[in-house]
């Protein structure tokens, strides 16, 4: 089972690794390329482009080596074919033929461009919920403030005369048994509570809830209808718990409410918990409840086919046939919707009158495309998108739905760059939108480029627009998106290790681990030095009673995480972060593989070929008293192993002093660890690595790391390759970030900014660009 | 009442999409549905439905005094009169359902289950509190046993309707339950059954019309793209184009009925009541002509429910009214006015019913349906639950009709057994099986 489960692994591992630094190979066809300077870039150009006045044709065709060798054999050079013959000839060919003539070598050489892309799914589904949002103003800031509002009845029925108590609870976690809440102003046969507030969401996913009750309760989530999302209202006293699924985006505040009642059962309880995804159930904490109100969201509840993540970020530069059908239902989706709600969105009363309600749809509709399609429209394209729509007396619902079903399956909705080339105000902000949160530009954002507010090509002034623009909950979860990816966190990878080994390691454990990581990156990231540095060698972890206690590491008792310290030789970073170290293990024992090729590739950002064999690690094998570190030199040992494992090996055994769940020990098989190499830097300079905090330390000054930071955050927040932008891009990007104390914010704002202003056009050129176009 | 609400999981599931794959309206059983009904030869379509009008009926304005096929019709019934012969009125038949909740309680949500309440904290006029039923429904039962058989299964298995019945669940308001403590709520917009029932078919409609302008749309922005990027957008149009084919494909599969017409704009108000019960009607017999569910519930207001009939003349509340003393004549005429107005909408089902050809077999629907019409009392001022009203139209279970029957304070419960042994559906007992004893009623001899 393990041995299979490492093969797996191993495998998928390396096929999701591509490799990052091709270069040329042109050592075997150094001869040729000698040849081809000597006697044939004269008339073809160096690199096969032609040469005016000679032979100006570029180099290129889909002979085979052997067929262009014969030719080149016969005909050339033209003048003296006799000049280069067989052997020559053959590799004069062979070099042609890799460097620009075939097509392969052709889309090798091709500059990496920025590709026309739709859309991504979660871009999608943020844009239609701000979309809708934009049309709702009776939301207020989510603030600082947690939990929820509670009012408190001494009456069966929330009878405003018999409110006695009003205030904000933390949780919804009551044990009232048989008495009251209050026995000085509540009777205990007979009471009412209400909680109302907002319900703050992380990440994106389904979320189940339950309500753990024996006595009468509605609870509504994310509508404002009298629909309940679950209906408890008629119970038999018995302690039951009622269940339900909802899908919601993360970023976003939902408008939550639950009213109770108890009436003359034995005994009165109330408790309300959710399983966010990929968690555990627990009771909705603080944290994540707000006692303010806010409108409903537009959460698309269509499914999508996963999106292209083939160069390690997800993005939209294919379509498919389902992915068209899933828009168009999505779009459909959205369209009922807002037909529905049509009198809180548009305004206006269709039974006071009808022309005015028409009217209002029509300019609601006008408005909605606008923000759809990121720029206004002209007058034609109102005509074609709304008026239209409007036409023949059709009911204002059925034109306001066909104006929605037709923006959102629109191509300028779909494909946010087809109408932004060459940039123009509109173009800036919707890319900082996207960049930086998936989503439409608030209306703010618009704001300044409808009322020309952004100067021509003011840098400074777009970075301090995105600087604006990371305080928020939807920029935090892009980049928790990120760390996620990253860190390798984001696919489907169960940790759990064998219980008679790890007996403590169960899922409450490592979802406590999912959490502590995460606190530890926000804190980092979202400190005021968000220095990258301190991911690495941060010598601290997030702990609450429970992985204190599982650590090792003293006890306290509540739930809550703090920040303890660790003696810094013992831990250094995200490279020793429990999560992680149990992330790249196996389920009875480490994995120095795992964790060296995760370190080579994410962390020090150096490139790995597939191995030349898929070998599986069968502990069987091997003598079992041999330790992990021994296993696996005696298992790599053969050169065309060593080739790659002399790089992974080292990261691997520098983290041996952590076992398969992250705990530190000083043996292993009664032995004592021995975690120290000798690696070979990118540079070719051999250092001394001890344990986990030299690795760190090498990491968080290697030009090479710090590159591949920034490579994968550009490639995660824009979802384009960095060189697309120039081949100078990353040089800039890693200019700054040094100059600017490895700050994460300021790369985040540099790198959106870039893009925003990729190709930009003063107006001036731009509106001549446009003339030229219209004529 | 219901506000009308988005149901786009509705939307999501019914479309077939979840797989994200699959072609986008193909399988949409409301287009095969009434192409040629499944069924098996020898074996009937049959149809059940309840309608139920609730604070009891006045009994010398409504029972004959007749037993036998010679019977004459009072008041109440006479707007029934042209479908005598298809008529069963079952006198003496009891809901002995006892235990937690007042009887207006217990009579709702016993009276398709035919048991007990759990207790629970939903106080009733008098009585215990009590919470959900602790049983199954009949027509829940019987839509079961017809969708656990190809050749029964249909869309959707049952249709709830309802008109004017309030947003809040509790006893007074449910009585179709799926299981023990599984209240199932009654759509009272129609506008909301509409979208229920054909709402995929009116999305199409408006997709259909935008696809081609989405094209025009493709065509246009194709040009302002590099050249390499083209493809994506002709990709992208390739897919639009197929989507419009399969939809012309799909919209040559007709529905056997067309989707019926709704008069726009009828809020789901007191006074809108006339208006709803027709709608729903209409929907109810156009959902059985496409053959979209054999079992159907119509619920009008709930136990307790306080109707304001201005259109009889009437300013007070039903239930109000319902409580007055025999003597109070001025009382005792209105509530027969309400009751004969339940009458004629009955009526009116019948009649559409009496009047559309069963679809691929002889017959009218009518002869494929058996309607129960009945109440959760016997009569309002005394809460009584015996002599609970139960009159059968339509020949859908085959029985004897064209008779007045009278029982000797009957369980109620052996009457639901007749209709489920008539289904085929074997039940030995059904609810509470203490009121089974005697077995079925025997309506066929």
């Amino acid at each position: 089972m393990e041995s299979r489960r490492l093969s797996l692994v191993l495998l998928v591992w390396l096929m999701a690794y591509s490799p990052v630094a091709r270069a040329a190979e042109p050592s075997t066809v150094l001869s040729g390329a000698a040849i081809y300077r000597n006697q044939c870039a004269e008339c073809h150009g160096p690199k096969g482009e032609g040469v005016e006045g000679e032979y100006d044709e570029p180099l290129y065709g889909d002979r085979t080596v052997a067929k262009l060798a014969k030719l080149i054999h016969k005909t050339m050079p033209e003048d003296e074919p006799e000049l280069c013959v067989d052997a020559d000839a053959e590799r004069v060919a062979r070099y042609i033929h890799g460097a620009f003539y075939s097509e392969e070598a052709r889309a090798r050489n091709r500059p990496a461009r920025v590709e026309l892309a739709r859309l991504t799914a979660g871009q999608f589904e943020q844009s239609v919920a701000s979309l809708v949002a934009g049309f709702r103003t009776n939301s207020s800031a989510v603030g600082e403030a947690r939990g929820l509002s509670a009012d408190y009845y001494d009456d069966r029925r929330p009878n405003r005369k018999k409110r006695r108590i009003e205030r904000v609870d933390p949780e919804i976690r009551f044990q009232f048994g048989e008495k009251s809440p209050d026995p000085e102003k509540i009777e205990a046969e007979a009471f009412a509570i209400q909680w109302r507030g907002a319900l703050l969401v992380e990440t994106t996913g389904e979320y189940e809830f339950c309500v753990r009750t024996e006595n009468g309760f509605n609870l509504y989530v994310n509508e404002n209808s009298d629909k309940a999302t679950i209906d408890g209202w008629v119970s038999s006293g018995e302690l039951r718990e009622h269940r339900t699924s909802l899908k919601l985006l993360g970023g976003h505040a939902y408008p939550i409410r639950l009213e109770y009642f108890k009436y003359k059962e034995k005994s009165a309880s109330i408790e309300l918990r959710w399983t966010p995804p990929g968690g555990v159930e627990s009771v909705i904490p603080l944290s994540s409840l707000a006692p303010v109100r806010v409108a409903p969201v537009m959460v698309v509840t269509t499914p999508f086919p996963p999106d292209d993540r083939s160069m390690g970020y997800e993005r939209g530069t294919a379509v498919s046939k389902a992915w068209h059908e899933s828009t168009t239902a999505a779009a459909v989706e959205v369209a009922d919707h807002v037909a529905t709600h049509l009198e809180d969105l548009a305004g206006g009363d269709p039974r006071k009158d009808a022309e005015a309600y028409r009217e209002a749809a029509r300019a609601f509709s006008r408005r909605l495309v606008e923000r759809a399609f990121r720029r206004p429209l002209s007058e034609e394209e109102r005509g074609f998108y709304v008026d239209d729509r409007f036409e023949g007396g059709i009911k204002p619902e059925i034109a306001v739905k066909r104006v929605v079903i037709l923006a959102l399956t629109s191509p300028r909705f779909l494909y946010p760059e087809l109408l932004g080339s060459g940039g123009d105000a509109h173009g800036v902000v919707s890319r900082l939108a996207l960049g930086l949160r998936d989503t439409l530009p608030t209306e703010a954002l618009r704001r300044v480029a409808q009322e020309g507010r952004l100067r021509d090509g003011d840098r400074d002034q777009v970075r301090s627009l995105a600087r604006e623009m990371l305080d928020h909950p939807q920029t935090r979860l892009k980049l928790r998106g990120f760390f996620d990816h990253w860190l390798h966190l984001d696919d489907e990878h169960d940790l759990a290790k064998d219980p008679d080994l790890y007996p403590n390691f169960d899922r409450r454990t490592m979802a406590d681990f999912r959490r502590s990581l995460n606190l530890f990156i926000d804190d980092i990231v979202w400190s005021e030095a968000s220095d990258y540095r301190e991911l690495l060698l941060a010598d601290h972890l997030y702990l609450n009673g429970r992985l204190a206690d599982f650590l090792g590491h003293g006890t306290f008792d509540d739930g809550r995480f703090r920040k303890v310290s660790f003696d810094p030789r013992a831990r250094a970073g995200v490279l020793t972060h429990p999560y992680l170290l149990a992330r790249f293990a196996y389920h009875r024992s480490t994995s120095p593989i795992h964790r060296g090729v995760f370190v080579t590739r994410n962390v020090l950002g150096r490139s790995l070929k597939p191995p030349p064999e898929a070998v599986q690690f069968e502990e069987s094998r091997f003598d079992p008293d041999l330790t992990m570190r021994e296993k696996v030199t005696e298992m790599t040992k053969a050169e065309s192993c060593m080739s790659c494992h002399s790089m992974i090996n080292p990261l691997g055994f520098s983290l041996e002093h952590f076992d398969a769940v992250g705990r530190f020990r000083f043996a292993e098989k009664e032995r004592e660890i021995d975690a120290a190499s000798e690696f070979q830097t990118h540079g070719g300079t051999a250092i001394a690595i001890r344990g986990a905090r030299d690795v760190a330390r090498h990491a968080a000054t290697s030009v090479m790391a710090q590159r591949g930071f920034i490579q994968h955050l550009f490639e995660h927040l824009i979802k384009q390759p960095v060189n697309a932008y120039g081949p100078e891009t990353l040089d800039q990007l890693h200019k700054a970030f040094v100059s600017q104390d490895y700050h994460i914010q300021n790369l985040v704002v540099e790198i959106v900014t870039l893009a925003a202003l990729h190709q930009y056009q003063p107006t001036e050129l731009r509106d001549h660009e446009h003339e030229k176009a219209e004529s | 009442m219901n506000t009308r609400r988005l149901n786009r999981r509705n939307f999501v599931r019914d479309l077939g999409l979840s797989a994200a794959s699959l072609p986008f309206f193909a399988g949409l059983p409301s287009l095969r549905a009434g192409a040629g009904s499944s069924l098996a030869p020898g074996c009937r379509k049959q149809r059940l439905v309840i309608m139920i009008s609730p604070n009891g009926t006045v009994p010398p304005a409504f029972w004959p005094d007749e037993e036998g096929t010679d019977f004459k019709l009072k008041t109440i019934l006479q707007p029934l009169e042209a479908h005598r012969d298809q008529m069963l009125i079952l006198h003496g038949l009891a809901n002995k359902v006892r235990g937690d909740g007042d009887s207006h309680m217990r009579g709702m949500s016993c009276l398709l289950t035919g048991k007990e309440l759990f207790p629970g904290n939903i106080q009733g006029g008098s009585h215990t509190p009590a919470g959900w039923c602790s049983g199954i429904s009949i027509d829940q039962e019987l839509k079961n046993f017809f969708q656990s058989r190809e050749e029964t299964r249909t869309r959707f298995g049952s249709l709830e309707f309802g008109v004017g019945v309030p947003d809040r669940a509790d006893p007074w308001t449910r009585m179709v339950y799926a299981g023990p403590n599984k209240p199932v709520g009654a759509i009272d917009d129609p506008y909301q059954m509409f979208e229920k029932l054909y709402g995929q078919v009116k999305d199409k409609e408006h997709l259909g019309s935008v696809l081609d302008d989405l094209q025009t749309d493709l065509r246009k922005l194709r040009n302002l793209v590099s050249p390499e990027d083209r493809q994506l957008l002709k990709d992208h149009a390739d897919f639009v184009r197929d989507m419009e084919m399969e939809l012309k494909a799909a919209d040559e599969q007709k529905l056997h009925h067309a989707a019926p017409e709704l008069e726009p704009g009828i809020a789901d108000s007191n006074d809108n009541i006339p208006e709803i019960s027709r709608m729903q009607i209409d929907l109810m017999v156009n959902s059985f002509a496409n053959d979209m569910a054999r079992v159907a519930t119509l619920q009008y207001t709930n136990s307790v429910g306080q109707a304001r009939m201005r259109w009889l003349g009437i300013n007070e509340g039903h239930h109000g009214l319902s409580h007055e003393p025999d003597e109070n004549e001025d009382a005792q005429e209105k509530l027969i006015k309400i009751n004969t107005w339940f009458a004629q909408q009955l009526n009116h089902l019948v009649t559409k019913l009496a009047e559309t050809p069963e679809p691929g077999a002889d017959g009218s629907m009518l002869d494929h349906t058996t309607i129960v019409w009945t109440n959760e009392l016997g009569k309002g001022n005394s809460h009584t639950l015996n002599n609970i009203p139960f009159v059968l139209l339509g020949n859908g279970m085959g029985f004897n009709t064209g008779r007045s029957l009278k029982y000797d304070q009957v369980p109620h419960n052996r009457l639901w057994l007749a209709i489920a042994q008539a289904a085929r559906h074997e039940l030995e007992t059904f609810g509470n099986p203490k009121f089974c004893q005697g077995g079925a009623l025997d309506l066929v001899t």
